[in-house]
């Protein structure tokens, strides 16, 4: 599988790279985030194959893993990839 | 201090009741905190310097009890867009239907056009810079209230806090447990915003059994605006309730008096699970805007952030000039016993007193 992941522009990158234990293993993703502007949030559900990239944000690190190849993805989702936080990850095939 | 009332929430907070405000509205966190109970604040839309102002007003009024901060940490991120990207993405038709609502229902222009320059998404470099506020202030308690907060579990326990999570399915809650969590909130399907799809009376005995043996401790959340709530909640299993719809009409509220006279007169079928508001799914209170886009004529709902911005200025301009017939707000199903503007003290008062009044007749039974 080729990578998605387009080269970190954000300062808030602390590290990124390709974890190769990560590379082809499905997963789900629990999804969603603030509504920017509002006091709302919302929740979306992701499906697919982790691309083994990551990204690190912050000291703690905050990791984040791309995930392409989506067989579940919100209606109208118009990406071919999303990066899922870690700690909101589901490995499938464990 | 014993009682059915006092848990293993009470413990970890020194706290008389285990009853939690999760409110946007500072008044509200200080007065159910010195009436007893825990406030946890949100403050997902407000920026760091704003959170520390926050935390500073409320600590100079609770002389010393804990409270909390809740943010929104983003679980998943596709690629930004800028504004003008986005804006050209809603096709000419929903603008067309947008404009028919507002003529139909003659809503007025908001006072200020809605900052969509704030629209884009929510980035981790902002997430990130209002965590640091939360950690350099040491506040008791941070609350996730979407993401999961396993990455920050170590820095925060290290400077002495506290970590909650809200879930809203049961795998959820198994990560934050096993991660260490400090407290579960179960969110079930009744409860106002982005709630799940479970049920309350069905997640809450589910994380309470994923959580037992753990020193992870379950609160209730959804729907829960009485004292059999918070009775049945202690029942299933939970250490406590989470509390949002209750606090709205609070005396202390500042939420605007005709939207808080529309939240009283509102019953639990008034509230709408819908993504017709910001494109995802989540439990507002029904209004006009409800209505037309479940009408045959609606097109199709846009995928966020598109279909929020789209809704901004019919919401902006109905809190604007006050038109109770037309505003809406996150409310859970519990809403129909919110019914009179009571201040946060007899608010918990009456859910307390209501409590026992249940665990006393089953005693007598």
């Amino acid at each position: 599988m080729s990578s998605t992941a387009s080269q970190p522009t954000d300062a808030g990158i602390s590290g990124f790279g390709v974890d190769p234990a990560m590379k082809g293993r499905r997963a789900e993703c629990d999804g969603g985030q603030h509504i920017a502007g509002t006091k709302l949030s919302g929740r979306q559900d992701f499906a697919g194959t982790l691309t083994g990239d990551y990204r690190d944000y912050g000291p703690y690190p905050w990791r984040w893993y791309l995930m392409a190849e989506l067989t579940v993805k919100p209606a109208g989702y118009q990406f071919e990839a999303v990066w899922c936080d870690s700690g909101s990850l589901v490995l499938s095939d464990e | 201090m014993s009682g059915p009332l006092h848990t293993q929430l009470c413990d970890k907070l020194g706290i008389e009741y285990p009853v939690v405000a999760f409110t946007h509205c500072k008044d509200v966190a200080v007065a159910v905190i010195n009436a007893g109970g825990f406030a946890v604040l949100g403050e997902a839309m407000h920026t760091p310097d704003q959170i520390a102002a926050d935390i500073k007003w409320i600590r100079d009024r609770i002389g010393g009890k804990p409270f909390g901060i809740d943010l929104v940490l983003p679980a998943s991120v596709p690629e930004e867009k800028t504004v003008e990207e986005l804006l050209a993405m809603i096709p000419r038709t929903h603008w067309d239907f947008e404009q028919k609502i507002k003529d139909k229902y003659e809503v007025p222009a908001p006072k200020e056009v809605p900052n969509l320059h704030q629209w884009g998404g929510l980035d981790h470099k902002r997430a990130l810079a209002q965590l640091d506020v939360v950690f350099d202030e040491r506040v008791p308690v941070f609350a996730s209230g979407l993401g999961s907060p396993q990455f920050l579990l170590d820095r925060a326990h290290q400077l002495g806090m506290q970590v909650w999570g809200l879930v809203g399915k049961p795998r959820q809650a198994k990560k934050q447990v096993d991660a260490g969590t400090d407290v579960i909130i179960a969110q079930g399907y009744d409860a106002a915003g982005h709630t799940g799809n479970i049920g309350t009376f069905s997640i809450v005995p589910q994380v309470v059994d994923i959580a037992r043996g753990s020193k992870t401790a379950v609160i209730a959340a959804g729907g829960v605006t009485t004292g059999r709530h918070l009775a049945a909640a202690l029942a299933l299993g939970a250490a406590g309730v989470w509390t949002g719809s209750l606090w709205l009409a609070s005396r202390e509220s500042d939420v605007n008096l005709q939207l808080k006279e529309r939240l009283i007169e509102c019953e639990t079928d008034d509230t709408m699970y819908s993504n017709c508001i910001s494109g995802y799914t989540m439990r507002t209170t029904r209004c006009p805007w409800h209505d037309e886009w479940n009408s045959d004529a609606a097109p199709e709902v846009l995928k966020p952030p598109l279909q929020m911005m789209l809704s901004a200025n019919y919401i902006q301009g109905s809190l604007d000039y006050q038109r109770k017939d037309l505003m809406t707000e996150a409310a859970g199903q519990g809403i129909h016993y919110v019914t009179e503007m009571k201040p946060a003290r007899q608010i918990i008062s009456d859910l307390v007193d209501e409590a026992f009044d249940v665990f006393d007749r089953f005693a007598a039974d």
